[in-house]
């Protein structure tokens, strides 16, 4: 039964490489209701695992198979639109590697055992650098290249990690299985100085999936290159799974009564990737890329709030739930953005406020939740960070990440205004000036996705169903975190 | 009697991470992989008292992929884009030499102060295993060309199946095996992007994947 959920967009994902191409594109919409709906069902059931050694339903895996599962089915929606609109050569290689992705992330949410894992994620690497690659252009194929490479060798040093926290169970002499919920009840016999090693692999493997500064420098170029439904996958959702790597193993590293090294490791990267998004950002000349940093200073700030704990954590995952929903509709919208100005340069758009009204809309509230202001989620997350890190003593932090967020506010809010209302330059006087009269016509299947994405991420701010909070509550509490 | 055997095999493999520094052609580098994947592989058999049937029909599967398919791979891109058979060095023969030794007496003498009871019966297994690894990281930065890159990645991760091996005596093969595939089928995808560079850039030195920054 929990299986079936991985099992699913496998099968039709393989499916999808030899039907026809409308029929593909309907078969993704269709895997992603399909997918839905399952994911609901775990959700009510929470029933146990087939291959019980390697999977399991876990609180911190199933709400982030829910967020996989609402924008999977979104984006499959905004993807026929966008195959319609954009012939691409390979269309079916597009929606096969889309399905197989959904597959491997899914899988990765619901694996257990510590080596299933880690094959999960680096077959997410796999089976998403197709779709990066899809343009086929020299940029594309400089950044696949980067992303598969940087990506293979960082996880190979989670496979390092993995492997010490094997060793760190024979030298403790711990026999109980390889899975992170059967470790965390004996983690206090494991032997801590290669469990430390091990974390520290293991953050910094899956902290390059994940983005963290310094070794986030793949993620801008993927994000920018991949064609926007994957991007908005990519940077939505592949994020929070490698997150989930280092969440589970903070797990047993809390449970070994070593929060406080794993906590000051996860503090120092989480700081790191905040300032360095906060220093690229500013100079940013491409929309998509100026999104890609946000997802950094996004990813920095939920391992921040992993590391302070408490309440932190709390915030974490809020900012988790509401950048995957709010931050994959920004990349959605940047794809009508793309297809109405045919340009990715901030200086080539301009007066998208006028020009196309609808995406304007789901832009400019994007851009609003993302930035935290107050009626979206993200503010509250970022609010419980900051009261958390000042409840436990980390000034410095506190004022380090405040500082960065006004500094990335002020450069985001500088390009999204030219974006949306400026003139573009050199407008009055040249000839060309008609050739940026934007021909998207908007169909309504490319703008209501982000509608629905940003109206979720709204009404989860005042309302928050009481499945899901005590989920949430579940997963922070296993790593001392909590409302106090 | 094998642990001999494995010692020897291993300081081969020692002398062949020495060659894969001061290497300057991509066709040797790929015979000095598929020798270190072949050694990397069959030691299971020596070091381990009992196989089951399970274990042995693993550890041949392993020996094919490490030891053939993958090198294969590489070689029939090369042959198929007649790349350019030069590895440009960012750091130079003698000097990556000269590393290349250091990082080997390195892990030998660290490997006195490590008390891992699975590896203390033979000398070498963690020196070798550490070499393999640091090996694949300094081929990753230290070389331009882009199929020296890919095979900087297999000794890394040649390494760390060497490092899983003598660690982990419970990881069942079922999930080895899931790595396994991992690995194959992350070099295939590697391949086919070289190919794709060679036909776009019409060369496989990275320093031409330069027009993205920041």
């Amino acid at each position: 039964m929990v299986e079936l959920v991985f099992v699913t967009p496998f099968v039709t994902g393989l499916l999808a490489f030899v039907l026809p191409r409308a029929l593909s594109r309907q078969l993704l919409v269709f895997t992603g209701a399909v997918h839905l709906v399952l994911s609901l069902l775990l959700w009510k059931n929470s029933p146990r695992a087939f291959f019980a050694e390697y999977f399991a339903v876990t609180p911190e895996g199933l709400l982030s198979l829910l967020v996989i599962s609402l924008l999977f089915f979104l984006i499959s929606i905004y993807t026929t639109g966008y195959l319609t609109a954009h012939q691409l050569k390979s269309e079916n290689v597009f929606t096969g590697f889309m399905l197989l992705f959904l597959s491997t992330m899914t899988m990765v949410t619901l694996s257990d055992h510590i080596m299933v894992l880690w094959i999960a994620i680096e077959a997410t690497t796999l089976a998403s650098a197709p779709l990066i690659l899809t343009h086929g252009s020299g940029a594309s194929l400089e950044a696949t290249w980067k992303y598969v490479l940087i990506c293979s060798v960082g996880i190979a040093m989670a496979l390092l990690g993995s492997l010490f926290l094997t060793l760190s169970m024979e030298l403790g002499g711990v026999t109980a299985a390889l899975s992170f919920s059967a470790l965390s009840p004996v983690a206090g016999h494991l032997d801590p100085v290669w469990l430390k090693a091990g974390f520290i692999f293991i953050v910094v493997g899956y902290g390059t999936k994940m983005g963290l500064a310094p070794m986030h420098t793949w993620l801008p170029d993927a994000h920018s290159e991949a064609p926007s439904p994957a991007s908005a996958l990519l940077s939505g959702v592949l994020l929070n799974c490698a997150y989930l790597g280092i969440f589970k193993t903070n797990k047993v590293m809390v449970a070994a009564g070593l929060g406080d090294f794993s906590g000051t490791i996860l503090i120092v990267f989480g700081l790191l990737s905040i300032v360095a998004a906060a220093t690229y950002i500013l100079k940013q000349t491409e929309y998509k890329r100026m999104l890609a940093y946000s997802s950094i200073e996004n990813m920095g700030i939920i391992a921040l709030g992993t590391g302070i704990g408490g309440l932190g954590v709390y915030g974490a995952v809020i900012c988790m739930i509401h950048h995957s929903l709010i931050k994959s509709s920004l990349f959605l919208s940047s794809g009508n953005i793309l297809m109405g100005y045919k340009d990715r340069l901030i200086a080539s758009t301009g007066q998208m406020a006028k020009k196309m009204p609808r995406t304007f809309v789901a832009f400019f509230a994007g851009f609003a939740g993302i930035s935290g202001f107050p009626p979206f989620g993200i503010f509250i997350g970022e609010l419980f960070i900051i009261m958390a890190a000042f409840r436990t003593g980390h000034y410095l932090a506190a004022v380090i990440f405040i500082f960065s967020l006004c500094v990335i506010f002020a450069g985001f809010a500088k390009q999204v205004m030219a974006i949306c209302f400026d003139t573009p330059a050199g407008n009055g006087n040249t000839p060309t000036s008609d050739s940026r009269e934007v021909s998207f016509k908007e169909p309504p299947g490319m703008v209501w996705p982000q509608y629905v994405l940003l109206l979720t991420s709204l009404i989860l701010c005042f309302f928050i169903p009481d499945a899901l909070y005590q989920t949430i509550v579940d997963a922070v509490h296993a790593i001392g975190g909590g409302l106090q | 009697m094998s642990l001999y055997t494995v010692d020897t095999l291993l300081s081969l493999v020692l002398l062949s991470v020495l060659f894969a520094f001061g290497s300057s052609r991509v066709p040797a580098l790929i015979k000095v992989m598929a020798f270190q994947g072949i050694v990397v592989s069959i030691i299971p058999f020596f070091i381990t008292p009992d196989m089951e049937t399970g274990a042995v029909i693993f550890t041949l599967v392993t020996l094919v992929i490490r030891g053939a398919v993958i090198p294969l791979s590489l070689h029939i891109a090369i042959k198929k884009v007649a790349i350019q058979r030069e590895v440009s060095p960012i750091v130079g023969y003698h000097a990556s030499l000269f590393c290349g030794l250091g990082l080997i007496v390195a892990a030998t003498v660290i490997s006195r102060y490590l008390n891992i009871p699975a590896i203390s019966d033979s000398a070498l297994l963690f020196p070798a295993a550490v070499s393999l690894l640091v090996t694949g990281m300094f081929l990753l930065m230290a070389r331009r060309n882009a199929i020296a890159m890919v095979i900087g990645y297999i000794m890394l991760e040649n390494g760390i199946y060497l490092t899983g091996t003598t660690f982990s005596t419970q990881a069942r093969h079922i999930v080895e095996f899931g790595i396994l595939l991992d690995v194959l089928a992350g070099v295939m995808i590697m391949a086919i992007i070289l190919q794709n560079i060679k036909q776009t850039f019409d060369d496989v030195d990275t320093s031409l994947l330069r027009t993205l920054k920041e």
